[in-house]
């Protein structure tokens, strides 16, 4: 642990855990990707400029659409919300920080270094050209094969593994950190919306990223999922819309949450309806998942289930109706102060009206026939998209005087407002005058051009708007007034509460809502008036994870949280570095197959992709341990509203959404399995493989789920002997499986000619099929033994007697895997 | 904008032209007027309640900082209830209307009581053109040529990556994906064409499948019906012809792999040899 260095050191921002520092780094790295994402907005309208142009190559307009949509959706759109989620969450719930504040760092630097990953592409011989939705086949390497088209996909893997470690962390926090008093009905409605987007972000970012994972493994390794013509281009659709769909909740819902804050804030009005809104914020989440066919209404799905996704898709705009009714009524007898966040506000909300009335059109499936592909759909996301990020920008300039503790402009800030709501119809709405354009073509009727025109002279306006708010940051932050700790009349939520900036510890005292209101108790846990210390905790009141369980040697008054950590930056780097050698490695390597395993030959024909592969893999492991055994203490709040998980430990919580996310990312790929072997026709498949081998394996994983509960016991005893043998019996069981596994593989390639694009029984994509999802699982064994192996060293040097959580929480994990498992043997060995 | 559309429908088969256009309008007028009241309402009481830097009314209850959230009731709650119920009602009705409307185009020639399909062609979508597969066996590349006063049903796939068929003027689309049909149809029905005379309409690609993508267009050429049958027989003629000669099928078609040029797909092949 190191000491966090002052804000003006360059140090402090790669080395901070605290959720406020994070909040700002990932605030200006999203206004980063918003002039990136803006830039290559504008190659598109010069493009469209006058029909046929040639401002850019047919291929580098397709780049430019795939990575605008990619930018804005994924390293803009989200990440400006989370800025807000990691300053202010926290604060409007009391808590100290987030539940895991160098998780929340490793996120945070997965983002930014994804991006970067991202903007290499574009020099590994041209990006990504599919579109930002990567329909197959043409996202496979017959189609799109340039490196950087992999190395975009990889960059959005390690982005979605940063969203992953996020909203495990904000669940948990948000679950496990609220203050006394405040229950679950009670938080703030953007607090609320946050948590309405991480319970979607858990489940539709897990389906991407088991999407992206078997692209990659076509794009990689080779498979042919997407290539299959037995399915693999539906395969595709279905995996990523069932993502696709929540994600428009996903990144609108934190702007939702800021108009609704914004609303009250500036009206003096509380929230009409609050618990209805409430309800409907939570439906709508729900509802996201069942939607998804809609995007699909022109492939060959059978009329009852388009019926079905009909209903449910214009059913969803219900309970946004309520939401926007509500919004209305709160403006009502209020005193509204039309101050620059208000009307971003506001203007957010018309916007999001015509959004979403257009957006009841595409529900209609005869009408969405018609739209579907044309520049109505273009239209109508924009409305709804940016039209809900236009609440963001509210949302900083609102927040900017407590992130920065200086006032901006008010008269500047209303100039941004009226450029960019005049440049943003512009655009927006001559795209639906234009409507029957189809989309991502720059080849279009003459008819529409003036309306082409007019939108790209709006998107410079709306382009330019956007530096008067820079400009008036930057200006206010040099020599602006300082903010007073509440500018604003009618505020309520905690972080008006504290100074602007907050300290960095947030409290004077431990905030408590059990009178009703917010109070500062200053019994808090200092060494002066509370040397009972451990023995009044209710929590275990030590500890994180493994790595940080051996601070029970110290009292805890004696710890002060830490703040800052190198790890963090360094795991995200090593990740980065191994996922830009990934991207080239297929290229660079030969392998030549022959009849014998030994008789395979590999040529190296470029050294570099293959050496940032190896170094990055080793810092991996390296960064990983040092993680481990890094001294971090992050003291989980004593008193705290759990409900509904009062009983659980806060890391054992985290484990649990985990798990729950790792849970959709093999149900994706056991329904992709299931999805192309319907297609392919059911009963057509016999299982590959002999079922002895795997018959096996299911009794060596069930036994090692024994051993490691067994190895959980004798900790609990403290007998070291027994923890260290029980260990041991699951490592080596583990290791037998892998060799069964490794075996049974070896002897389908060269005993039974069955590869991973090969299949001398039949169906080639059947053996694709199982070498990865069997593949995936044998790779979750290999991290459960690495883990097993770094406790049982630790183990072998005394660890885990006092607490023995570290060893519970791999046990999940470890059972988890083995669950998998019994339902793998059956579809792969049985039937 | 919106070109000339086919609008009657001859055989009880209303065009799905037809059908879009009432949906559309009653959408579109429905949805600018619930918008247009929505947004007034909202302007004028955004107005209305203006902070005028006047005396606050006694009712005026502010929330304070750090209180606990709470909701507003009374008369407010009851205004929000009646006008979910109101939205919820235009939008239920709107779905039923809808779907109504839906299995008609669904169903299309294979409705009872319409005359069948007068002719199926098989379309398969490639990087980047059209082939049309006839009935006799004939194919044509980027132009489709039918006979008027028919309704035509069209089975759409790709034979590489996804594409979608669609055709602006005849408000029909269909996805082209590899391994898998999906149909649509369209009729020819209209004003009386005669020999010589044609009709055509512009075929567009509607998803990104590449660099000529932009350029995946073709044509629908509805032919006089006397024409059209001279046509169709001389083109089965003349593949009998070159499968006796050559026995190879190909009827002077182009058939993709020689399309280095995105541009010149955008002209008929194969037709006039
Ligand atoms: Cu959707
Ligand atoms: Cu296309």
């Amino acid at each position: 642990m190191s000491e966090l260095p002052p804000k003006t050191s360059l140090r402090r921002w790669f080395v901070t855990t605290n959720h406020k520092d994070v909040g700002i780094l990932y605030t200006i790295t999203a206004l980063f990707f918003l002039i990136m994402g803006g830039m290559l907005a504008l190659l598109i309208r010069f493009q469209l400029w006058e029909p046929g142009a040639q401002f850019l190559s047919e291929i580098a307009y397709n780049e430019a659409v795939t990575t605008h949509g990619l930018v804005m959706v994924f390293w803009f759109l989200s990440p400006f919300g989370f800025g807000f989620a990691n300053y202010f969450v926290p604060l409007q719930i009391g808590a100290d920080d987030l539940a895991f504040p160098r998780l929340n760092a490793l996120s945070y630097w997965m983002y930014a270094l994804s991006g970067i990953l991202l903007g290499i592409s574009y020099f590994q011989g041209g990006t990504l050209s599919t579109g930002w939705t990567m329909y197959a086949p043409l996202n496979v390497p017959m189609y799109t094969p340039s490196l950087g088209s992999t190395g975009a996909i990889l960059a959005l893997a390690m982005f979605v593994i940063g969203i992953t470690a996020s909203t495990i962390n904000f669940l948990t926090t948000i679950h496990h950190s609220r203050a006394e008093g405040m229950g679950l009905m009670d938080m703030p409605l953007f607090t609320w919306s946050i948590l309405a987007t991480v319970y979607m972000m858990l489940f539709a970012f897990a389906a991407l990223l088991a999407v992206a994972l078997i692209l990659l493994s076509d794009r990689i390794l080779g498979s042919i999922y997407f290539s299959a013509t037995e399915g693999g281009a539906l395969l595709w659709g279905h995996l990523f819309w069932f993502f696709g769909h929540p994600e428009v909740y996903i990144v609108f819902f934190p702007a939702l949450g800021v108009m609704l804050e914004l609303f009250q804030s500036f009206s003096g009005n509380r929230l009409v309806g609050r618990k209805w809104v409430i309800i409907a914020i939570c439906l709508i989440s729900i509802q996201s998942f069942l939607v998804w066919t809609h995007h699909m209404f022109l492939t060959t799905i059978n009329l009852e289930v388009k019926t079905l996704m009909m209903a449910t898709s214009i059913g969803i705009s219900l309970p946004f109706d309520l939401v926007v009714f509500s919004l209305i009524y709160t403006l009502i007898k209020g005193r509204i102060k039309f101050t620059t966040p208000f009307l971003f506000a506001f203007g957010a909300l018309l916007l999001f009206i015509v959004g979403g009335i257009t957006g009841v059109f595409l529900g209609a499936i005869v009408l969405d026939y018609e739209f579907r592909g044309t520049y109505w759909v273009v239209a109508h996301f924009h409305y709804v998209m940016f039209g809900g990020a236009t609440a963001l920008f509210g949302g900083i300039y609102y927040w900017f005087p407590k992130m920065s503790g200086k006032m901006y402009d008010e008269f500047l800030g209303k100039v941004h407002f009226v450029i960019f709501f005049i440049g943003f119809n512009a655009v927006y709405f001559s795209m639906f005058l234009a409507w029957e354009t189809p989309r991502r073509v720059f080849e279009y009727d003459p008819a529409f051009q003036p309306m082409h025109q007019f939108g790209t002279i709006g998107a410079v306006v709306l382009g330019l708007s956007f530096f008067i708010m820079f400009y008036n940051f930057a200006k206010s932050y040099v020599s602006g007034p300082d903010a007073p700790d509440n500018p604003w009349e009618y505020t309520r939520t905690a972080e008006w509460a504290v100074s602007s900036p907050p300290p960095l510890e947030n409290w004077g005292g431990r905030p408590s809502y059990a009178s009703g209101k917010l109070e500062f108790v200053s019994e808090a846990l200092t060494p002066s008036d509370d040397h009972d210390g451990p023995a009044a905790a209710t929590d275990g009141g030590h500890g994180e994870g493994h790595g940080d369980d051996h601070i029970e040697s110290y009292p805890y008054w004696d710890k002060h949280a830490s703040h800052a950590s190198i790890w963090p930056f360094a795991l995200s780097l090593a990740t980065g570095i191994f996922f830009f050698g990934l991207s080239g490695v297929s290229s660079s390597i030969d392998i030549t197959t022959a009849d014998t395993l030994f008789g395979t030959g590999i040529t190296v024909s470029n050294p570099v992709y293959p050496v940032f592969t190896a170094l990055g893999l080793l810092g991996i492991i390296w960064t990983a341990v040092k993680w481990g055994l890094e001294d971090f203490y992050a003291p989980p709040m004593e008193i705290a509203e759990r409900w509904p998980f009062e009983g659980v430990e806060k890391v054992k919580l985290g484990m649990w959404f985990f798990l729950a996310s790792d849970v959709i990312v093999f149900g994706a790929f056991i329904s992709a399995a299931v999805f192309i072997r319907v297609a392919a026709g059911w009963y057509t498949w016999e299982p590959l493989t002999d079922s002895l081998p795997g018959l096996i394996n299911t009794f060596v994983l069930l036994t090692s789920s024994f051993t490691v509960i067994l190895a959980l016991v004798y900790a609990r005893r403290k007998s070291r002997k027994g923890l260290i043998a029980y260990l041991s019996a699951t490592i080596l069981l583990g290791l037998t499986f892998l060799s069964i596994k490794m075996w049974e593989w070896h002897h389908e390639i060269y005993d039974v000619g069955v590869t991973l694009t090969q299949n001398s029984h039949g169906d080639p994509v059947q053996a694709t099929i199982y070498y990865v999802t069997t593949g995936l699982h044998g790779l979750h064994v290999v991290i459960g033994l690495l883990i097993a192996g770094f406790l049982l060293v630790r183990a072998w040097n005394g660890a885990y007697q006092e607490d023995p959580r570290p060893v519970e929480y791999f046990g999940l994990y470890w059972h988890f895997v083995d669950i998998v498992w019994v339902i793998l043997f059956p579809l792969f060995y049985l039937f | 904008m919106i070109a000339s559309v086919l609008l009657q429908g001859t055989d009880g088969l209303r065009a799905q032209a037809e059908i879009f256009n009432e949906i559309f309008s009653v959408f579109l007028g429905l949805g600018t007027l619930i918008g247009v009241i929505v947004v007034s309402y909202m302007l004028w009481n955004a107005y209305k309640y203006r902070d005028d830097g006047s005396e606050p009314k006694e009712s005026f209850d502010p929330p304070v900082l750090g209180e606990l959230p709470t909701g507003k009731g009374g008369p407010k709650a009851k205004k929000l209830f009646l006008s979910f119920g109101l939205s919820a009602i235009v939008v239920i009705s709107l779905v039923v209307y809808a779907y109504g409307l839906l299995l008609v185009v669904e169903q299309g020639p294979d409705a009872p009581g319409v005359e069948s399909a007068d002719m199926e062609v098989d379309v398969v979508g490639y990087q980047f053109g059209w082939e049309f597969q006839y009935p006799n066996g004939v194919t044509t590349q980027n132009t489709l040529y039918v006979p008027e006063d028919s309704a035509i049903e069209l089975r759409v796939t790709s034979r590489d990556v996804w594409h979608t068929f669609g055709v602006t003027d005849l408000r029909i689309k269909s996805d082209a994906i590899p391994g898998d049909y999906s149909e649509t149809w369209f009729t020819t029905d209209g004003e009386d064409l005669a020999s010589g005379e044609e009709r055509t309409h512009q075929i567009e690609c509607f998803e990104l499948c590449g660099s000529g993508h932009s350029y995946m267009t073709g044509e629908i050429v509805v032919m006089d019906d006397q024409d059209f049958n001279t046509w169709y027989d001389e083109q089965a003629a003349a593949l009998e012809n070159e499968s006796d000669g050559s026995g190879a099928a190909t009827n002077g078609t182009d058939s993709g792999n020689g399309m280095e040029n995105a541009t010149n797909a955008m002209t008929a092949q194969g037709v006039e040899a």
